[in-house]
């Protein structure tokens, strides 16, 4: 007979297992990358071979940077999602600011329309705007691009954050109301630090929502704005022949490498940020 | 706000109602609804309606299930290294989907060096060419998106176990529930409107989902994985048939609109029930 007390420790080896199995369903994708990029060339190696690094070349690399244009993309990446967090944060943090405050009968409409444009499917706004870029002569530029971009963060952005300006407590306002403060004291110097970490996980979500983003980019984009979400599939057209699975591999990398080192520092802001939006519904 | 997604949708409406093309774009005829009848007697696009449906229940499902089962074990009592295990789970989804996709499609489903048959081949499966057959690539798409789709869904549900406290689980083991009627009567009730909302989340972004199918399959073999925002793409960038493009975009966004509406109304509905 097993004793009670070795059956509870049975259970929770288990499911260590079983969690150490969702471990590496979740991270072997992106090992593989790494792996095949570190090995001189992918092609006709098992995924064993691979992962020991059998062949280790870093070769992969300077083949990615050099014929892969990378800093080029690499800086339409970085000026679009960096310009995307600065312009989300000046906009957005006085707005939800403001429709919290407003009555609730006017914001339920509001956030009613926020929420509603949160279902509309990407490519209902590409097709019109890639037209409309055309006319208006924005077509493949870095600011048509970033202005597609803000459709999506605004509203998203401002959701959120009428959720964490709702959580600041009222005491705090009125005691802030009776020490003298203007509105503009309330909102800067009495909101915004208790909302602090919640702006800090939206500006990170943005980040990598549009440094991910890939529709907007491949409909909208002209060559001189190319992101490196575009650059990278440039290689997939003569893949197939296989000589290059390698390149590939390291290109995937440092497109990821941003984000993964993000998620891995602030993954506290960044699980914050998804289930904000859980607990209001 | 209303100029950058307003302008764009109000557009979008007119040339789906108008025969617009490319090549021909000062030429441009009123059509009325005739775009939206001439899709929907079409078969690719009745087929490509299919898949999208298809595949956004495929995701929804298994990114529901698996975050349930995933965010159980990680909350049960005595499990260690708690902040370790959801920082490496939140990779898939912060992941970039286009080299998802690609990760996927070239070290995971390769019919010859890739780890699936690799780990199939050990249990002794016949290797398949995953995504360049017509029976599985939809399949294989359904199975790569939900993996990039379950962390959301890992987190949200182990954010709402947590909150549940010890005190609920040990009343019911008092009143002598087991382990499985403590999950059914108790914990999943207490999940629903979480459930309600990761499933909308889920199904809006799957139904939408373009990345990770063009670079998986971009759309084939044949037209197996061709869901509506590829067709979309197909028929308006490549056979510059813009009116047409537009119909089918706006044909997914009244679905949308639909499940939006249904959404709103449950989970009103919820919230009367629950007050």
């Amino acid at each position: 007979m097993i004793s009670p007390k070795a059956r509870k420790r049975i259970q929770v080896f288990l499911i260590h297992v079983l969690l150490a199995i969702w471990l590496v369903i979740s991270v072997l994708p992106p090992i593989m990358l790494l792996a095949a990029s570190l090995n001189a060339s992918a092609l006709f190696r098992s995924p064993w071979d691979l992962l020991l690094l059998r062949d280790f070349s870093i070769e992969n690399y300077t083949t990615a940077f050099v014929a892969g244009d990378f800093w080029f993309f690499f800086a339409n990446s970085l000026i679009i999602s960096t310009a995307s967090v600065i312009i989300v944060l000046v906009t957005c943090v006085p707005m939800a600011y403001g429709l919290s405050t407003i009555s609730d009968r006017a914001r339920n409409a509001i956030s009613f329309g926020i929420l509603a444009m949160r279902f509309i499917p990407y490519v209902v706004l590409a097709l019109p705007l890639f037209l409309l870029f055309v006319n208006l002569g924005l077509a493949g530029s870095r600011v048509g691009l970033l202005l597609a971009h803000l459709a999506i963060h605004i509203p998203f952005a401002t959701w959120m954050l009428v959720g964490f300006f709702d959580a600041v407590p009222r005491e705090l306002e009125e005691s802030g109301i009776i020490d003298g403060c203007n509105a503009w004291n309330l909102f800067w110097d009495i909101a915004v630090p208790v909302v602090r970490s919640g702006i800090v996980a939206l500006a990170i979500l943005v980040f990598i929502m549009s440094w991910n983003e890939y529709l907007f980019a491949l409909f909208l984009a002209g060559s001189n704005a190319q992101p490196l979400t575009v650059g990278i599939t440039r290689f997939l057209g003569g893949i197939e022949s296989g000589a290059q699975y390698g390149v590939i591999a390291a290109y995937s990398v440092l497109v990821i490498l941003p984000v993964i080192v993000f998620s891995l520092v602030a993954n506290r802001y960044i699980v914050s940020g998804m289930t904000a939006g859980a607990v209001k519904g | 706000m209303l100029v950058i997604v307003g302008v764009p949708l109000a557009l979008g409406f007119r040339y789906s109602m108008h025969r617009v093309f490319l090549y021909d774009f000062n030429n441009q005829i009123f059509k009325g609804l005739d775009n939206y009848a001439y899709a929907l007697s079409d078969p690719l696009f009745i087929k490509a309606l299919n898949t999208t449906i298809i595949f956004t229940l495929g995701c929804v499902a298994t990114g529901i299930l698996f975050g349930l089962l995933v965010a159980f074990l990680l909350n049960s009592r005595k499990v260690r290294w708690r902040p370790f295990w959801v920082s490496l789970f939140l990779i898939p989804f912060v992941m970039t989907p286009v080299v998802g996709g690609i990760a996927w499609r070239f070290f995971m489903w390769q019919q010859e060096f890739g780890v699936i048959n690799a780990i199939g081949g050990i249990f002794g499966a016949d290797a398949r060419y995953w995504l360049l057959d017509r029976e599985t690539a939809l399949f294989a798409s359904i199975v790569s998106n939900s993996w990039h789709l379950t962390p959301l869904s890992i987190l949200v549900f182990y954010a709402a176990l947590s909150t549940i406290p010890d005190e609920l689980y040990d009343a019911s083991h008092i009143d002598g529930a087991g382990p499985f009627q403590t999950l059914w009567y108790v914990v999943l009730p207490l999940l629903r409107p979480h459930v309600l909302f990761v499933s909308v989340i889920l199904l809006t972004s799957a139904f939408r989902e373009f990345d990770m199918i063009w670079a998986l399959t971009g759309g084939g073999p044949g037209r197996s994985t061709t869901v509506l925002s590829i067709l979309a793409y197909n028929r308006g960038i490549a056979n510059q048939d813009m009116g047409m493009a537009n119909t089918i975009a706006f044909t997914m966004f009244a679905i949308m609109a639909v499940v939006a509406w249904i959404y709103i109304t449950i989970y009103r509905r919820m919230l009367e029930k629950s007050t």
